[in-house]
């Protein structure tokens, strides 16, 4: 091995001795140890139970290392989970508490494994200087057969202990060893070759190219839509909502309903609906078509011819003409359907339209446990349980004393006495002044209902003990006592 | 020197002497030999032959993932109300073999269970390949594959949330896939001295050159094994908690909802039972013929079959066990409902599955009392296969006998795979056995240095010694 003829003069590095056998490779290496040597190492095709012993290898602290990561491991995962689910986004299942550990143990659990098995991976090649793939032992021919099933022993030159003959002839005298042979350093010089160092810091800029346009991209605005590859769902065939459609002359993807259609299972008669008895066929229809503002042409001279004449039907005085004319620049703005109330807020001097003077239901004790019920549960919060304009959130605004406050209407007063049925149900339905239009939420015989069970609040009121069957008259004033 | 010698019988218990786990009178060189010749002869035309099948399945699952996924889940029979079809049940079968592996490297190192060396290797490569299978079903089950990785807890800007975190599939999640990673570096790791070995061999310079970095300058030097053996014991310590955690959590899947036929508690232990036993049924079905075709005998010996057997017998006992407390448990808690759908299962419409899971899975291996069955490999293969098609049919049984008769009668129905169905769980076998022939073609098949570690030493130089006193058994007349 030694070529001490070569002009470069490799240097030496190390003794190799050679061994067919564990047994003398253990034996020589306690010798060694024993002779004082400290960088020495053996190689052996497999790992030689008492070799820590006999060459003084001390424990390794990888397993410190791995408690360390295998702990942050755990704490990883709780974080995570912590932060993500009862942080960023907490789910509510089932009214459990966003946050419970007993359901965060598995994934805590199998981070701590990960952490700590990776730990020991990259921590057992750290300490054992791997990879490296350059190394000089790979130059001894022999040395191959370390991997298969020869034994080897080696001596560092840097060893305190060397001496280049001693230790020579400590190796020549190890029992079992087969041939002691000179190590030189690799000759190769042990720089990486300029072009290809070049290279490959251009390679890694280049790679560097596209992240960082992501990056940019991803944190600035931008007036065109994202890129979408993958479209799933996003893009579809249908027109959606406020888009411009290219299929229709009008453009519009939204398409008006057709004058004079229901949709179907929506029809429900007029009066029923409206609270406003028509005149003709067309009134029905006006009526029904809320949306359609090119309609209104139609309608109004409808609604302007009604009140002169359906007068002659009512049954009762039209007293309440006059105190809605009073008030009608107050009622317009609530009204956020302009068509439906026939009362379009350019013309203030609009007449009343045709109400329906009383309930166009079937009324029966049930009509008015509903009427109570729903009366309860929508209207008694601001008018009160008994209508007097007293209920919880007025008596609250008052005492917070909110100046833009207008306080509920009281149902006993006689504009609202006076009052028919329609008017009242209109005014529920499309609400009035500050209150808000019940339609969308109360069912139309919902609302009628609650009509009929104002009618008997205000009743409570305004009865005479004639109007009360004598009956009952009996039994009140048997109460009363 | 690698000469077949079963003159030895290694099945028969001496209490004298330490049966071998190597025969043959072989040494280091003769163990270095053997197995590296099996990667260094010519390929034989059996590997081709195996190979172009195993390709023609890959391809076919290939061409039918394509397929799905261009198309959508649709082409599977899951449906209303069996939403759970052959996707979960080729998932849990694969994830199941894939417990073999690691347990036979974790726990029997834990344990010194020596014989493990021989078959290590075998076991830990199927454990890897059986866990890309299995990991396969489900990221092609969630539907549009490409957003496969909202699965996991990365920052989303277009979904702006998280993942839930208590559910049994996000447990999964995370159980598989560190399972995967884990499983795959402990494999490396304990290939790098043996891809060492092949390096040191190799004529051939890509080879040299593949080997080179893959056993990332090895040397075996004695600092190197020191600390090597070290992270090998923590590896172990770690992996045998995470073998059984990972069944646990893939039973949860099951066990965590409210479905009779899956809500009980026996489901963790029983599932992990499970996937020993057919991660061993699988061991012997590669064992078997692999042993034979490269001329293992030596060191993969009769001993070690048997004890795979035993093991085998020992796990699939306790598969019968849970059935049979699944009925118990059924009758004994008294609810209707658990009581029918175990009566369902059994005798309902499904009972033909039912059928095939208990006789191939807890009557099969009951032959593996007989010593006959236990040292005779033709017929431990064909038991084996039972164990592979019975455990199959338990996942089927448990996945689809509980959901088609579910809560509500009217909702009740039959599941119906389609071709896609079948094929795609015949196309997983094609991408198991493709992975498995390359590792068996290129890579250390049995683990070398480990099965070095367990021979009884030469003793060169204590030849004299009267009285062997480490009880090694020594049948070379030249040692």
């Amino acid at each position: 091995m030694s070529e001490d003829t070569n002009n470069t003069e490799p240097k030496l590095i190390g003794l190799m001795a050679q061994f067919d056998d564990p047994d003398s490779l253990l034996a020589a290496c306690e010798k060694v140890r024993k002779a004082g040597y400290t960088k020495t190492d053996a190689y052996t095709p497999f790992p030689l139970h008492g070799i820590d012993e006999a060459l003084g290898i001390k424990p390794t602290i990888l397993p410190w290392i791995v408690l360390t990561l295998g702990v942050m491991g755990g704490f990883a995962g709780l974080g995570l989970q912590y932060i993500t689910n009862a942080e960023w986004y907490p789910f509510i299942i089932s009214a459990k508490p966003v946050w419970s550990l007993p359901a965060n143990i598995p994934v805590i659990f199998e981070l701590v494994i990960l952490h700590s098995a990776i730990a020991v991976f990259l921590g057992m090649l750290a300490l054992n200087k791997l990879p490296t793939f350059s190394n000089p032992l790979f130059r001894v021919p022999e040395f191959a057969r370390a991997t298969d099933d020869k034994f080897f022993l080696t001596i560092d030159v840097n060893d305190e202990k060397y001496k280049p003959n001693k230790t020579r002839d400590l190796m020549d005298g190890l029992a079992g060893q087969t041939d002691v042979i000179e190590v030189y350093e690799d000759p190769s010089p042990a720089e990486i070759p300029k072009i290809i160092k070049f290279v490959g810091i251009g390679a890694a800029v280049v790679a560097l190219i596209p992240p960082i346009l992501l990056w940019r991209a991803y944190y600035q605005t931008s007036t065109v839509p994202r890129i979408n590859p993958i479209r799933d769902m996003d893009i579809q065939l249908r027109g959606d909502t406020q888009t411009i459609s290219p299929v229709f002359a009008d453009g519009r993807t939204m398409r008006p309903r057709i004058p004079g259609t229901v949709a179907r299972g929506e029809w429900i008669d007029p009066i029923m609906l409206t609270g406003i008895v028509p005149d003709a066929g067309k009134q029905n229809v006006a009526f029904l078509q809320d949306d359609e503002a090119p309609k209104e042409g139609d309608q109004k001279p409808a609604a302007e011819e009604k009140p002169a004449e359906e007068k002659p039907e009512a049954d009762k005085p039209m007293a309440e003409d006059k105190p809605a004319e009073a008030k009608p620049a107050d009622e317009k703005p609530a009204e956020g359907k302009p068509a439906e109330g026939a009362a379009p807020a350019a013309q203030p001097e609009e007449p009343e339209p045709n109400w329906v003077k009383i309930a166009p239901i079937t009324v029966t004790r049930a009509t008015l446990e509903r009427g109570r019920n729903r009366y309860n549960i929508y209207c008694s919060v601001c008018h009160g349980l008994a209508g007097d304009g007293d209920g919880l959130v007025a008596q609250r605004a008052l005492q917070l004393e909110q100046p833009t406050w207008i306080p509920p209407t009281n149902l006993h007063t006689d504009y609202l006495l006076t009052q028919p049925d329609g008017k009242l149900y209109n005014t529920i339905t499309h609400g009035i002044r500050k209150m808000k239009g019940y339609g969308d939420q109360i069912p139309a015989e919902d609302r009628w209902a609650i009509v009929t069970y104002v009618r008997a609040l205000q009743k409570t009121r305004t009865g005479t003990p004639e109007e009360i069957p004598a009956v009952e008259m009996k039994e009140l004033e048997i109460k009363g006592q | 020197m690698a000469t077949v010698n079963e003159v030895i019988d290694t099945t028969i218990d001496d209490p004298g002497n330490r049966t071998p786990l190597v025969i043959g009178g072989h040494d280091y060189g003769s163990i270095t030999r053997l197995v590296c010749g099996i990667n260094e002869s010519k390929t034989p035309i059996a590997w081709y032959v195996a190979m172009l099948a195993s390709l023609s399945l890959l391809g076919m699952l290939g061409g039918l993932i394509g397929y799905l996924i261009f198309t959508g889940v649709g082409v599977w029979g899951n449906n209303n109300p069996v939403y759970w079809g052959f996707p979960i049940v080729n998932f849990v079968f694969w994830v199941g073999i894939g417990h073999a592996g690691t347990l036979i490297s974790a726990i029997l190192f834990i344990f010194r269970q020596n014989w493990r060396t021989s078959i290590n290797r075998f076991a830990e490569a199927m454990t890897i390949f059986a866990v890309v299978c299995a990991g396969l079903f489900p990221g092609i089950h969630i539907g549009r594959v490409w957003v496969f990785y909202w699965l996991f807890p990365l920052p989303s800007l277009q979904l702006a949330m998280w993942p839930q975190f208590r559910s049994p599939l996000l447990w999964d999640v995370f159980a598989v896939s560190t399972y995967a990673t884990v499983s795959l570096i402990f494999w490396y790791t304990g290939m790098i001295p043996d891809l060492a070995t092949l390096r040191d061999r190799t004529n051939n310079k890509i080879l040299r050159i593949v080997y080179s970095v893959l056993s990332l300058g090895w040397t075996g030097s004695a600092r190197s094994w020191s600390r090597y053996e070290k992270a090998y014991t923590l590896f172990a310590a770690l992996a045998a908690p995470l073998v059984l955690s990972v069944h646990t959590i893939v039973s949860f899947d099951f066990a965590v909802s409210q479905l009779p036929g899956w809500h009980t508690t026996i489901f963790p232990p029983y599932f992990v039972a499970g996937a020993v036993f057919s991660g061993f049924g699988m061991v012997l079905t590669l064992m078997v013929p692999a042993r034979q075709l490269f001329g293992l005998q030596d060191v993969v010996t009769k001993r070690h079959l048997e004890n795979v057997c035993k093991i085998l017998l020992a796990t699939g006992s306790m598969v019968g066990y849970a059935y049979a407390m699944e009925f118990f448990i059924a009758w004994y808690g008294g609810n209707m409902y658990e009581q029918f759908a175990f009566i369902n299962r059994a005798f309902g419409p499904y009972w033909w599955a039912y059928w095939i899971m208990v006789s191939c899975n807890v009557i099969s291996p009951q032959l593996f009392w007989f010593k006959v069955c236990r040292t005779t490999p033709w017929l431990m293969f064909v038991i084996s296969i039972f164990v592979n098609i019975g455990m199959w049919f338990e996942r089927f049984v448990i996945t689809v006998t509980s959901l088609a008769r579910d809560f509500l009668p009217s909702s009740w129905g039959m599941f119906e795979p389609t071709w896609v169905d079948y094929g795609m769980l015949v196309g997983s076998f094609g991408l198991f056995f493709t992975l498995f022939l390359l590792f068996v073609r290129f890579g250390p098949i049995v683990a070398m240095a480990e099965v070095k570690s367990v021979m009884p030493f030469p003793h060169h130089n204590r030849r004299e010694e009267p009285n062997n006193p480490h009880g090694d058994f020594h049948d070379d007349p030249d040692q």
